[in-house]
Formats: C-alpha cells, sequence, structure tokens
C-alpha cells in the first residue's frame, strides 16, 4: 500500500504543501474537530497531531500551555489516536502524521504504539526526543514495516558527521527546524536559515519540511523551491488560543494563494 | 574517546538532535579538562581556598549515644561555601564553561542550593547567570531567592506543569537550546541526557574519596554503611562512587516519602511498583501514571521534591546494590530537630531525610560498625518552612510585625 505524505508530496499541486500542527482535544475536541476540517478545506495535506505530554521538551509557550489545557482536560493518548482515525477516515485526502515524546510511546510499548497509530491511519510519526542512536530507537523499523513513515527531526546545527549517520535512515520526508530552539512564532526568516535548506537540498534527495517559527504567509512563499512542505505550529495554535478560527482559514488562504 | 553513555539500561541520550552538538562539545570539553593539570590544579585550589573543602567528617557521638547502636559519623557538606555540596559541581562545570569560551551559565534549582551555588560561581568566574526555579519552590526557599540576586543572577519563576524542580529543568533546557553558542547549562544534579550524570558524579565524588580517607584516619578503617538523602541523585552518588565495587560496604538512600504513599503526596520514586519513562533526556524511574504522563510529587523539601531519579541510581537500585526507603515529612522534621538539639547541627531538611534514614537503621547495626551520614546541606534556608511546621504561632507574629513595621 502506498503512503499517503509520498502521494501528497509527489502529486503536489503547488510548489510548497503546508503541514499544520494541532494538540488532539485542545482547546476541546469539537474545536479542534472544526480546526482540523477548516485545515483540510483551506488545502492542506499534511496535518500533524500532537499527542500532549507532560513535559513536552521541544515546544515552546504557546503549544507547551496547549499540551497542559488538553491533559487537565483528561485527554489520553488513546482518546487522542482514536480521534485521529475518525478525522483520517473522513479526510481521505490528508495525510496525518503522530507527533509526541518519547515517553508516551515507551509507556504504551513501542510497538503497541506504532500499531494503534497504524490503526488510526496515521502515515507518519514524529519522536523529536527518541533517536534513532539509542535502543528504543528500533521503532522506526517497525513503523517502514507497517508502512509509517519515521520522520526525522533535524536542525541547522547538526553536524555533517551526524547528517552522514541521520539521513540514510530517513524515509518519507526530512523535517528540518529553522532555527536551533523551541516551536514559536517568530517575525523573521532569518536569512542563514534559507541558506542552509539550500546546503541540507544538496545532501539528500528526500522532500525536506521546514518549521519553528513561520507565522506569515510571506515565510511561507520565501520558502517555495527551498522546501517541499513549511510547518506552521505555534502561529496557529496562538489564534486557536484567541479563539480565531475564522483567523485560521484566512491566514491559510494567504499561505496556499501567495 | 568518549565516555559510557548508559548504566545498564538505564541513561542515554534523548534529545532533539539541536541539542547534540552541544553534548558532544561539553563531553569532549569534560575529558579535555580531565587529562588537564592545569585545571585539575585550579579546580583543586578553588575547592580548598573558596569552597572551604576539605568539608570535616564529624564522629557524632551524642548521636550515636542516643541511637545506641552503631557509631555515626556526619559529613559536613553543610560547611561548604553557600551551605552545600552543590558548589562543587557548580564549580567545576564553570570551569568547563569558561573553557568552552561560554559567557554565562543557566540553571535549575528546587531548593535554591544548585542555583545559590551557580550564581555563586558565575560571580566569581565573570559569568551572565539565570536561574530557573518553580514558582512552588520560589515561595519556599525565599533566602536563596535574595541571595541569588544579590549574587547578580536573573531568577526566573517558572509557571509551567507542576512548578517545582522537574519544570525548572524543561524551562533551563529550553533556555539553553535558543542560546546555545554562549550559554552552559549547569545541570544541578547526576541526571538528564549524558554525558550530564557522568560529569556530576565524577564532581562529587570528592564527596566519598574525602570520606575514605578521612575515617582512615579518625579510626583505621573503611565504612560499613554509607547513607545518603536522594533528590536527582549528586550528593548521593558522590558519597557512594568510590565505594561502589566494595560490596561489605552497605549504600542507603533516603527518598523524600512525604505525606504518604498516594500518587502525587510523596516522591518516593523507587518504592513499591516502580516503572521506568525516558523523560528530560534520560532513561531512569519516573513517578508517572499508566499513560506515561509524570505525576506531581511532593515534599517537605524542595530538594528532593522531584518525579524522576539519576539513571546511575536506577541503575544500582536494580542490581540491588544501594537499598532505599522513603522517609516522610514528619520522619524528617522530627531529624531536623533531633540533630539540632544532640549536635548542634541544623541540616538542610533533604540532608534531614538522611539523618530520618539513619536512625532507623543505627539502633539494629553493631556497635562496632561504622557508618557515614552525609549531610549535604545546612537548614538555614528552610526557615519559611519549619518555622511555620514548628513554631506557627511565633512565626507569624514576627511575619506579621515585619509587615506592619513601618505603617
Ligand atoms: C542540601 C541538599 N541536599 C540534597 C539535595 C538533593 O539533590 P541531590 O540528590 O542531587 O543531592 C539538594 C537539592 O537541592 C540540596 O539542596
Amino acid at each position: 500500500m502506498t503512503n499517503k505524505l509520498d502521494t501528497v508530496l509527489q502529486t503536489a499541486p503547488r510548489p510548497i504543501q503546508l503541514m499544520t500542527h494541532v494538540v488532539a482535544g485542545y482547546p476541546d475536541w469539537e474545536t479542534c474537530s472544526a480546526l482540523v476540517q477548516t485545515m483540510a478545506r483551506s488545502g492542506v495535506r499534511l496535518l500533524e497531531v500532537q499527542l500532549p505530554f507532560t513535559d513536552p521538551l521541544a515546544d515552546g509557550p504557546t503549544i507547551t500551555a496547549a499540551n497542559q489545557a488538553a491533559l487537565d482536560a483528561g485527554v489520553r493518548p488513546e482518546d487522542a489516536l482514536k480521534w485521529m482515525g475518525e478525522m483520517a477516515a473522513a479526510l481521505p485526502e490528508v495525510a496525518f502524521l503522530v507527533m509526541t515524546y518519547a515517553n508516551i510511546p515507551y509507556a504504551m510499548g513501542l510497538s503497541r504504539f506504532v500499531d494503534a497509530c497504524c490503526r488510526a491511519g496515521a502515515q507518519g510519526i514524529i519522536l523529536p526526543d527518541l533517536p534513532l542512536d539509542e535502543p528504543e530507537g528500533t521503532y522506526a523499523e517497525e513503523a517502514r514495516r507497517q508502512g509509517l513513515h519515521p520522520i526525522l527531526v533535524i536542525s541547522p546545527d547538526t553536524p555533517a558527521a551526524r547528517l552522514d549517520f541521520l539521513l540514510p535512515q530517513a524515509s518519507g520526508m526530512i523535517y528540518t527546524t529553522l532555527k536551533v530552539g523551541i516551536t514559536g512564532a517568530s517575525k523573521d526568516l532569518a536569512p542563514a536559515s534559507l541558506a542552509y535548506l539550500e546546503t541540507l537540498r544538496r545532501r539528500t534527495q528526500l522532500p525536506v519540511a521546514a518549521g519553528f517559527g513561520i507565522s506569515q504567509p510571506e515565510h511561507v512563499a520565501a520558502l517555495r523551491g527551498r522546501a517541499e512542505v513549511a510547518v506552521v505550529g505555534s502561529h496557529i495554535l496562538g489564534l486557536v488560543t484567541r479563539g480565531d478560527i475564522s483567523a485560521v482559514e484566512d491566514f491559510l488562504r494567504a499561505c496556499t494563494s501567495l | 574517546m568518549t565516555l559510557p553513555r548508559h548504566f545498564g539500561p538505564f541513561g542515554g541520550r534523548y534529545v532533539p538532535e539541536m541539542l547534540v552538538p552541544a553534548l558532544d562539545e561539553l563531553e569532549a570539553a569534560f575529558l579535555a579538562a580531565r587529562q588537564d593539570p592545569a585545571f585539575n590544579k585550579s579546580f583543586d585550589e578553588l575547592l580548598r581556598h573558596y569552597c572551604g573543602r576539605p568539608t570535616p567528617l564529624y564522629p557524632a557521638h551524642n548521636l550515636t549515644r542516643h541511637l545506641n547502636g552503631c557509631h555515626i559519623f556526619l559529613k559536613l557538606e553543610s560547611l561548604n561555601h553557600t551551605g552545600a555540596h552543590k558548589i562543587t559541581n557548580a564549580l567545576g562545570q564553570a570551569l568547563l564553561a569558561l573553557r568552552m569560551g561560554k559567557t554565562r551559565l543557566i540553571a535549575e534549582t528546587g531548593a535554591g542550593q544548585h542555583g545559590l551555588a551557580t550564581a555563586t560561581v558565575a560571580a566569581r568566574c565573570g559569568l551572565g547567570c539565570t536561574v530557573f526555579m518553580g514558582e512552588v519552590d520560589v515561595a519556599r526557599q525565599y533566602p536563596n531567592v535574595f541571595a541569588m540576586r544579590l549574587l547578580g543572577a536573573e531568577v526566573v519563576a517558572v509557571a509551567d506543569g507542576t512548578r517545582t524542580l522537574k519544570d525548572a529543568v524543561n524551562a533551563a533546557l529550553k533556555e539553553w537550546v535558543q542560546h546555545l553558542p554562549s550559554t552552559h547549562y549547569v545541570l544541578g544534579s547526576a541526571l538528564g541526557p549524558h554525558p550530564y550524570p557522568t560529569i556530576v558524579r565524577e564532581f562529587q565524588s570528592v564527596i566519598g574519596r574525602e570520606v575514605a580517607s578521612q575515617l582512615q584516619t579518625l579510626t583505621g578503617r573503611k565504612p560499613d554503611h554509607l547513607v545518603a538523602c536522594v533528590g536527582g541523585g549528586s550528593n548521593s552518588i558522590g558519597l557512594f562512587a568510590p565505594f561502589l565495587d566494595d560490596r561489605e560496604i552497605r549504600l542507603y538512600g533516603a527518598e523524600a516519602g512525604g505525606r504518604g504513599p498516594a500518587p502525587g503526596e510523596h516522591a518516593a520514586r523507587l518504592q513499591g511498583r516502580p516503572t521506568t519513562g525516558i523523560v528530560q533526556g534520560y532513561k531512569s524511574y519516573f513517578l508517572q501514571d499508566e499513560h506515561g504522563q509524570i505525576q506531581g510529587t511532593h515534599s517537605i523539601s524542595a530538594g528532593l521534591d522531584y518525579a524522576g531519579i539519576g539513571p546511575e541510581l536506577a541503575w544500582h537500585f536494580q542490581q540491588g546494590r544501594i537499598q532505599f526507603s522513603a522517609i516522610s515529612d514528619d520522619e524528617a522534621l522530627a531529624a531536623y530537630q533531633l540533630l539540632a538539639r544532640l549536635e548542634g547541627i541544623i541540616p538542610a531538611l533533604e540532608s534531614a531525610h538522611a539523618v530520618a534514614l539513619a536512625a532507623r537503621l543505627a539502633p539494629r547495626l553493631p556497635k562496632d560498625d561504622l557508618m557515614v551520614v552525609n549531610i549535604s546541606g545546612r537548614g538555614d534556608k528552610d526557615l519559611f518552612i519549619t518555622a511555620r511546621a514548628l513554631d506557627e504561632a511565633r512565626w507569624r507574629a514576627f511575619l506579621h510585625s515585619e509587615v506592619h513595621r513601618d505603617q
């Protein structure tokens, strides 16, 4: 069976795809579902679903607060995957990716977790704090066997030798941050980030997804030709936190029409 | 050359890729520094002339007589500059930071002792300093908050999650990753991603080395029992490290039993059925629910109020090399008063847990046995907790009069 992530990236109708991010169950299930529908309607074909965790190490204030709010509302990993399964069934044009931190799959059991993601219609798994050179890095093989892409997250400071180790094990796409830091909307994209994408390009055949800091349609436009996917997380979540779902649609339309 | 990254199945380096180069840089700097006589000389000299090492090993005759069991010696880490063992590690890491060309130190702190130590060495070394401290701990360890600011450090109150030590570690890691070129993260306990647990153990193992030679001088013998309190594990692994291979020596760790065994009421990670997890960059035992969410903790002592435990201690627990017991808030408070009255030593509430465990063990041990208890810190910082717990009416009256003094 072909992976939907590959299909989306191969038949890209636009020069750059958007990957958006939701925290499962945030701010509540109903709004979260409406948000995903809005994203799909606005042309989003890649959607990252974060299973909330108490200690989200790579996340800035916006996403950290959303994780905490979802946990306070009682969202469990099983609920999140069940909900994602329903969304994935309703939106077959969208490739859903599960993102969370290592302790969630570790507590569930890595194989069970990969199975559960697979059953929920996930096309990929993103675990930023589970490196391939630790024993549990075997989840990547397991995911691939089930037709899911384990998506590696690298950053502009990842040294060449480390890339030589990582890139051959990447699949689906390579997810790189545009800055060395945590998630969060930035005002500007540094020219150095764009230059870095050019060098990364020369090292891999895989599609590149670039994120961390994207907050304006112009940022997305600037990534065109340098990355296949622009990842927008905190900015949209910030709009959601302010209760402004309609602004999400406006923003996404502006991104896709530029 | 690299250092071992795991302790049995524990430890490791479970971090986002962007921290990998910084951790590699730190490991390389540590390995090079260890081989460098100039580094070792300046570290040793500062430990002696600035921190006050060696700290005394004090034969606690009154406590020994009172408990009517084995001989008890107290390792007075409380007499270090800034009042706890923490400064040894903070100083070592500050010197590493200087070697790496960093201009700023950041740290997490629970009791405030590690933050205070880091702020102190930052002032001494001409480095900037920011300390992250949970809001709950800022409120209960105010004397240290004031001192850190006096020393020129910025103190950031962390409002995320449980607002205690765990959340301060998260905040420090997030700050670090945003400022890697200029900043060194001085992790304060033997936990976190590799190489921190090893670096912290190596710096703190001076405690155990001093104990070995001091006890030899005092008694001509080696210890039979070593007791330490266990937050993340730096004072305990520092005391135990040189003795781990000698199976005749019994090692005991005191965890925070808090108000009881219900979830959220304690920080005793190794009681009942401990569960492993991968959190804050390392694999170890964590207090967590069945879904892997980290649980809230409680301890009367801020420094033991943490949901994880250093990976090397986890390994020694699994191997049965170290025995861990939970000490309740009330037992710790009782031991705090006992030591004050019997020996004229006011221990930190963290260290009072070790005293309480010693008081449990000693009466059942042969009178000829030698026990060393680590007094990891002194109790001044705990004024706001202990005065309220032990002398509430007078403490409230005092606070009231302070507030109204100028009105
Ligand atoms: C005096 C004192 N003892 C013990 C601890 C616990 O830490 P560790 O287990 O790393 O020694 C602390 C931590 O703040 C402390 O201040």
